[in-house]
């Protein structure tokens, strides 16, 4: 079981969504954020001032998959979300050691 | 007349012989004062011929209340000047009351003296609330009482009758019990009883039915005042109102109080007391609960506004905005009393009839400009009906409920909530907003955006395409209440649009240009951009507590700030073609006294924003104005236009020009506000300055306008030193910066990347007389040519954009460095 991390372009979100879903994994977390990689951000100038833009509004994905799917959502999630330019985001794919049913309390295997 | 003088003698003697029985009451004064009435209006049409005039009657004549020695008060009037004719007139009125041993207290006044009221007078003013005219054109006593019955003379004549009831009470050491009381002037007598009577009358009629002495119980006061003054000036024989120990057991007799002399005056006074209480708290309770007149009609007590006069707010149902305005002007609601009266009637209205002319028009749009309470106030005339009878289209989404996973409210409440994230802005009430406050700011109509806001979901009563619906809705809106041509266009616009910038801002990628491309195409200038991002802030917000995150906000900003330097920046290289779609819609919808030629040999090669800048009608104009021009001619036009003037030049291009248009301007005091100036290839330049007239110059000069006309041509074919007249300017007192005013650096930026052809020359500075005359006169002393300058304004701070070139090209990297040296040493000096 593997939770997968996915920091994409906001307006790319519905796209990963879809994608997803395809590969039968419906549930997932949307958040806000906001951050820079390679990308960095640049600087802005709106009447003649400068102002800092290098923390970019970019959108995280977060979605625990079965061991068996992490290589067919990590792929579905970077064809969807990938433009080819600088600040398409990242993936990353984290070892999840138990998960629990909240309603229940049981615990799942997803 | 020998009838009338008769009649007066007569009628003199019935009131002796009442007063003396103690029956000097109100008929009988009535009776009096009818039969001087009698006799004026038989002098009046016995005296020579002169200008239309009239004969008023002022002060207890005017109420009907002359008494035995009192002053009889009169106003002659004229419509024009008194010259002899007049005086012969005066005289044979005059003479014969004189005759008669009356005491006359006259005033003789033209009309013209009425033009602005007498505010350091304020006992003529109280005595013009009980004028009567007597005989002659009553139509002049109107047209006064037209001028009296305004808010703001009523507040000057309240004000001054609360200064001089204090004033009189002082002289009795503010209490009605004393044992010699002046039936006139005490504290309780007759004076406060017509003043509790003129404040009612002046804020609320029925306030003193609701206070501790009604009506009723004030009249029997009053006759026994009136009774009591009679006898005063019968034993007296003269205007004397003292009711001394001497006088009281007489007075106890003639008033019909039985038992021994001494328990007959206790009686007396025993009463007069009574009455004076009741008048001293009728008159307290009015002082404190009167009502404040804050516009024709409408009055603001506790409760908050309302109308005074219901029967009149009824055959007036244009002036219901008003009531609304006035809460929002003196920032309270609106009664609930009101708004009641309004819920039962409102239905009985048409649309139409609230919006009769472009004056209520014109209310509309002053009324939605955003400041605080405005939401409030729009849901008040929603809650009572009043929004849905004078706008149906609002109507029909009366407490519509859209199912989605997003909106929270009602969609009527959902567009008022938009409305109040604007007021909000406009407030600077939202921390961490400050940078969408400064775009509502800059706007030069928000009360359009209101509008839009207003209108943008009232297709929603329908289940598909509902911004298309709400176009439809609002154009028949616009129509009922006669909207400018322009202003139904922006309109149009923001609601046809209102969801596209979200739809960019949050499902596109707003890194790519072409997204940036298509919103500055879309949106064309940087006001409609500025409208259309507050919109969307304001509509997203108002959907839930949580949808607008700050990170959206971010998203959104960006967008604007990279379509803003769009506009602002790049528009120079786009330039109108010759098969320009906009050049062809402009030639095909031209008038008849412009050709086709014309029109090409002016827009072609103008920036493409050009079209989307001004309606087609102004185009027009700047076509005509073009006409025939050679070297040093200037052809201007001059007017105003809501709160600014206009100035529109057109010229051709020489060294220095937009320099002198500057300073030309800033050598009356204007304020530069807005502005735009473009050159065409044929070096045909457009300059449109708005600017405030800080000191009135062209409203208190009649002939102002040729005057800065003149200037302004003299100056542009250098004829006159624009400096040399600008310098006295800025050393005015007027114009020198106080002390504690915090000046901010000034900000240059320089552009070599963003146009193709020019370098851009960003610049923000604290406004000044003369600022830019002078920093488009050091670009000049460096060699550079100004080809298009867009001007605007932020609160204190200038904000200019000037596209230069210098011999035809884009500055090098050394002269930029220079140019923006000398500019920041003329800014920081």
């Amino acid at each position: 079981m593997k939770l997968i991390k996915a920091i994409v372009r906001p307006n790319k979100v519905d796209d990963v969504k879809e994608a997803l879903g395809r590969v039968s994994l419906s549930g997932m977390t949307v958040t806000e954020v906001r951050g820079h990689g390679k990308q960095k951000g640049h600087t802005a100038i709106y009447r003649g001032k400068e102002y800092d833009v290098s923390l970019l509004p970019k959108m995280e994905i977060e979605v625990v998959v079965p061991d068996e799917l992490v290589d067919d959502a990590v792929a579905a999630i970077i064809q969807a979300a990938r433009t080819g330019e600088i600040g398409d985001g990242r993936v990353f794919v984290i070892p999840v050691e138990q998960s629990y049913r909240i309603r229940t309390g049981e615990r799942s295997d997803l | 007349m020998s009838t009338s003088i008769v009649g007066v003698e007569t009628a003199r003697e019935e009131l002796s012989a009442a007063a003396a029985h103690g029956q000097g009451g109100r008929a009988a004064l009535q009776r009096f004062s009818d039969s001087i009435d009698d006799l004026l209006k038989r002098l009046f049409a016995d005296a020579p011929a002169a200008t239309s005039s009239l004969i008023v009657a002022l002060g207890g004549y005017g109420r009907r209340q002359l008494c035995l020695q009192s002053d009889v008060d009169v106003l002659l009037l004229f419509d024009g000047p008194i010259g002899p004719a007049e005086e012969g007139r005066v005289r044979a009125i005059l003479h014969p009351l004189w005759d008669l041993r009356f005491s006359v207290g006259h005033q003789i006044r033209q009309m013209d003296d009425f033009a602005e009221l007498e505010i350091d007078n304020p006992e003529f003013l109280l005595a013009l609330l009980d004028a009567r005219a007597v005989a002659g054109d009553a139509a002049l006593l109107d047209r006064i009482a037209a001028r009296v019955s305004t808010p703001a003379a009523h507040a000057r004549i309240l004000d001054a009758l609360k200064r001089l009831i204090g004033e009189r009470h002082a002289r009795f050491n503010d209490t009605f019990y004393q044992l010699e009381p002046d039936i006139k002037d005490a504290p309780g007598a007759l004076r406060d009883l017509w003043a509790a009577r003129t404040i009612a009358a002046m804020t609320d009629p029925a306030l003193l039915d609701r206070g501790p002495t009604d009506s009723p119980r004030l009249g029997d006061a009053e006759e026994f005042l009136l009774r009591l003054r009679s006898i005063l000036h019968l034993e007296h024989k003269r205007n004397n109102n003292v009711l001394s120990h001497e006088i009281q057991e007489r007075a106890a007799e003639r008033m019909g109080y039985t038992g021994a002399p001494r328990q007959q005056v206790e009686r007396l006074m025993g009463d007069y007391f009574r009455h004076a209480r009741a008048v001293s708290r009728s008159l307290r309770w009015v002082r404190q609960n009167a009502p404040v007149p804050v516009a024709a009609n409408l009055v603001q007590s506790r409760d908050g506004v309302r109308f005074v006069d219901a029967d009149r707010a009824r055959t007036h149902p244009e002036r219901w905005l008003s009531l609304f305005q006035a809460a929002l002007d003196a920032g309270t609601s609106v009664a609930d009393e009101s708004l009641t009266w309004i819920q039962q009637r409102v239905d009985r209205y048409r649309p139409e009839e609230f919006f009769p002319t472009s004056a209520e028009q014109t209310a509309l749009l002053m009324f939605l400009r955003p400041r605080a309470g405005l939401y409030e106030r729009l849901s008040e005339m929603h809650d009572c009906g009043l929004l849905g009878q004078m706008f149906p289209e609002f109507q029909a989404i009366f407490c519509r409920v859209v199912r989605d996973f997003y909106h929270k409210y009602t969609v009527d409440e959902h567009t008022l909530l938009t409305i109040r994230g604007l007021e909000r802005l406009a407030t600077r009430a939202v921390k961490g907003r400050e940078r969408f406050s400064t775009l509502l700011n800059d706007l030069a109509h928000p009360e359009l955006l209101v509008l839009s806001l207003l209108f943008h979901d009232v297709g929603k009563w329908r289940d598909e395409h509902h911004a298309d619906e709400s176009v439809r809705m609002a154009m028949e809106m616009m129509e009922r209440v006669q909207m400018p041509e322009e202003s139904r266009a922006l309109v149009e616009f923001l609601i046809r649009h209102h969801t596209k910038m979200s739809l960019l801002a949050f499902r596109r990628d707003t890194e790519d240009p072409e997204i940036v491309r298509q919103l500055a195409d879309l949106v064309g200038i940087e006001e409609r951009l500025k409208m259309l991002c507050l919109l969307t802030l304001v509509d997203i917000e108002a959907v839930s507590p949580g949808t607008l995150t700050p990170w959206r906000e971010e998203l959104l900003w960006r967008l604007y700030v990279d379509t803003y330097n769009r506009l602002t920046l790049e528009y120079a290289d786009e330039r109108i073609e010759h098969d320009e779609s906009g050049l062809q819609a402009l030639v095909a919808g031209r008038p008849d006294d412009v050709t086709d030629a014309e029109i090409a040999r002016f827009a072609e090669g103008m920036p493409r924003r050009y079209l989307r800048l001004f309606p087609y009608v102004e185009i027009y104009r700047h076509v005509r104005l073009s006409r025939d021009i050679r070297p040093d001619d200037v052809h201007a036009n001059l007017e105003r236009k809501d709160s600014l003037w206009e100035l529109t030049v057109v010229t051709l291009d020489k060294p220095f020009l937009f320099s002198n248009i500057c300073g030309a301007l800033s050598s009356f005091s204007m304020d530069i506000a807005r502005g735009h100036a473009m050159t065409n290839p044929n070096g045909l330049v457009l300059d449109v300055f708005q600017f405030t007239d800080q000191e009135r110059f062209l409203e208190l000069n009649a002939t102002g306008k040729d005057q800065l006309l003149t200037i302004l041509d003299a100056v542009i074919s250098g004829a006159t030193a624009v400096t040399e007249r600008l310098r006295a300017r800025e050393q005015s007192v007027l114009h020198r910066r106080r002390p504690g005013v915090t000046s901010t650096p000034p900000v240059i930026h320089a552009d070599n990347q963003s146009s193709r052809r020019y370098t851009i020359l960003d610049l923000v500075a604290d406004n000044a007389l003369g600022l830019l005359h002078r920093v488009s006169r050091v670009i000049s002393q460096h060699g550079c040519d100004v080809d298009l300058v867009l001007i605007s304004t932020e609160g204190q701070k200038a904000i200019d954009v000037f596209h230069i070139t210098k011999a035809g090209t884009k500055l090098s990297d050394a002269a930029i460095a220079g140019l923006t040296t000398d500019l920041h040493h003329m800014l920081e000096a």
